[in-house]
C-alpha cells in the first residue's frame, strides 16, 4: 500500500519535471497566431487617450481594480480578486473523502483533495498606432489567473494550504466580451485582424 | 590500529573545527566586471537604427506579447519594459524579461534584454537571437 503511494508520488513528481526549454519561449509558435487574432482588435480612432480612458473604464465595469498605466506608450493593468471555489470541485472532494475512508484501516485513508480558495484575475491592455500618423489603433488584451488552493489529507500526510498555480486564460468568449464592451463604449466598431 | 583510527578521526574533526571558526570573506572581485559578464551583455545588446524611442519601446512590447510574455510594467522616462510569462505548460516557473531602451547617437537605439528562469538568469544566446530575431522584424513592421 505505502509502496503504491509512493510510487504515485513519483510519477506526480515526474509529471511536474516536463520543462519547455528557455530557448522555445523566445520563439512563435503556431498558438501565438491564434493568441494574437483573440486578443487584439482595430480601432478606427485618431485619439489614443480616449481609446485608453474608455478601456480603464470597461475593466472597472468588469469590476477590475486599474493598477498600473502609462500613458506614453498606451500600457494598463488591471487585477481583480474573487472566490475560485467552484461546486464541482467539493464534490468531487466529498466523493474521494468518503471513497477512501476506508483506506483508514490500513492507516493510510482518508483522502481528502484541496480545492481552488482563491484566485486574482489580472488584465494587462496596450494600445498601439498602426499608421505613422497615429490614425488606427490596435489594442491588445491579454488575462491571466494566479489561483490558491486550500488544505488537504492524503493518509497521514497533511497538505498545506496556500499552494498556488497560474494560467493564461485563453477563453475566446472572455476577450469577445471585452471588446464587444470597449467597442460600445467609445462608440465604433472594432475591427478584427 | 583503532587507535590510529580514533585519532585520525579525532584530526579531521579538529580540522573541521578550526575552519568553521574562521568567517568566510567575501571575494575581493565580487562586484569585479568577469570575462563571463562582459560575454552576457554583449549577447544581451543590439543596436537597432531607430530614432524615436517611444516607436521603438512600443515594438518591443508588441514583440512580447507576440511571444506570448504579459507586461507588467513599463517607465516610458526611463525606457524600461519588465514582462513575465508562465513556462507553459508547467505552470508553476516563470521566465521573466527586462528590456531597457536607451538612445545612442546617430538616431540608433541600443536595446538590452535580461531574462531569467525563476530565479536563474538565462546565458544562453540562442534565447537572445531568438528574441532580437522577433524584436528585428517586428520594428520594421512598425515603420511601413
Amino acid at each position: 500500500m505505502r509502496g503504491g503511494a509512493a510510487l504515485a508520488g513519483l510519477l506526480a513528481l515526474t509529471g511536474c519535471t516536463t520543462q519547455t526549454q528557455p530557448t522555445e519561449m523566445f520563439q512563435l509558435t503556431p498558438e501565438s497566431a491564434i493568441n494574437r487574432a483573440m486578443q487584439i482588435r482595430m480601432f478606427e480612432t485618431p485619439n489614443e487617450r480616449d481609446l485608453l480612458s474608455a478601456s480603464a473604464a470597461v475593466l472597472q465595469d468588469l469590476g477590475f481594480q486599474i493598477e498600473e498605466s502609462v500613458r506614453e506608450v498606451g500600457f494598463l493593468r488591471a487585477t481583480k480578486e474573487r472566490s475560485a471555489r467552484e461546486y464541482g470541485q467539493d464534490l468531487t472532494r466529498f466523493t474521494v473523502a468518503i471513497g477512501s475512508a476506508p483506506l483508514a484501516l490500513f492507516r493510510s485513508g482518508p483522502i481528502v483533495l484541496p480545492v481552488d480558495l482563491h484566485q486574482k484575475i489580472a488584465a494587462t491592455l496596450i494600445a498601439r498606432p498602426l499608421n505613422p500618423d497615429a490614425s488606427r489603433y490596435e489594442v491588445r488584451i491579454m488575462f491571466y489567473r494566479v489561483v490558491w488552493k486550500g488544505d488537504g489529507v492524503i493518509g497521514q500526510t497533511a497538505i498545506a494550504p496556500g499552494a498556488q498555480y497560474m494560467e493564461m486564460l485563453r477563453d475566446p468568449v472572455l476577450y469577445q466580451t471585452f471588446f464587444a464592451k470597449l467597442s460600445k463604449a467609445v462608440f465604433l466598431e472594432a475591427f478584427t485582424l | 590500529m583503532t587507535r590510529r583510527f580514533i585519532r585520525a578521526i579525532i584530526l579531521i574533526a579538529g580540522a573541521l573545527f578550526i575552519q568553521g571558526c574562521v568567517a568566510p570573506q567575501p571575494p575581493q572581485d565580487l562586484l569585479a566586471p568577469t570575462e563571463a559578464q562582459m560575454k552576457i551583455r554583449s549577447v544581451q545588446t543590439r543596436t537597432f537604427d531607430v530614432k524615436d524611442r517611444q516607436l521603438a519601446m512600443r515594438g518591443v512590447i508588441a514583440v512580447l506579447q507576440d511571444l506570448g510574455f504579459i507586461i507588467e510594467r513599463a517607465n516610458e522616462a526611463m525606457g524600461l519594459v519588465t514582462a513575465a510569462r508562465f513556462a507553459e505548460p508547467n505552470y508553476y516557473d516563470v521566465v521573466s524579461v527586462t528590456v531597457t531602451v536607451r538612445p545612442m547617437a546617430e538616431g540608433r537605439m541600443m536595446i538590452r534584454a535580461n531574462a531569467i528562469y525563476n530565479n536563474k538568469p538565462i546565458e544562453d544566446p540562442k534565447v537572445y537571437q531568438n528574441f532580437f530575431a522577433a524584436l528585428e522584424r517586428s520594428l520594421f513592421a512598425i515603420r511601413e
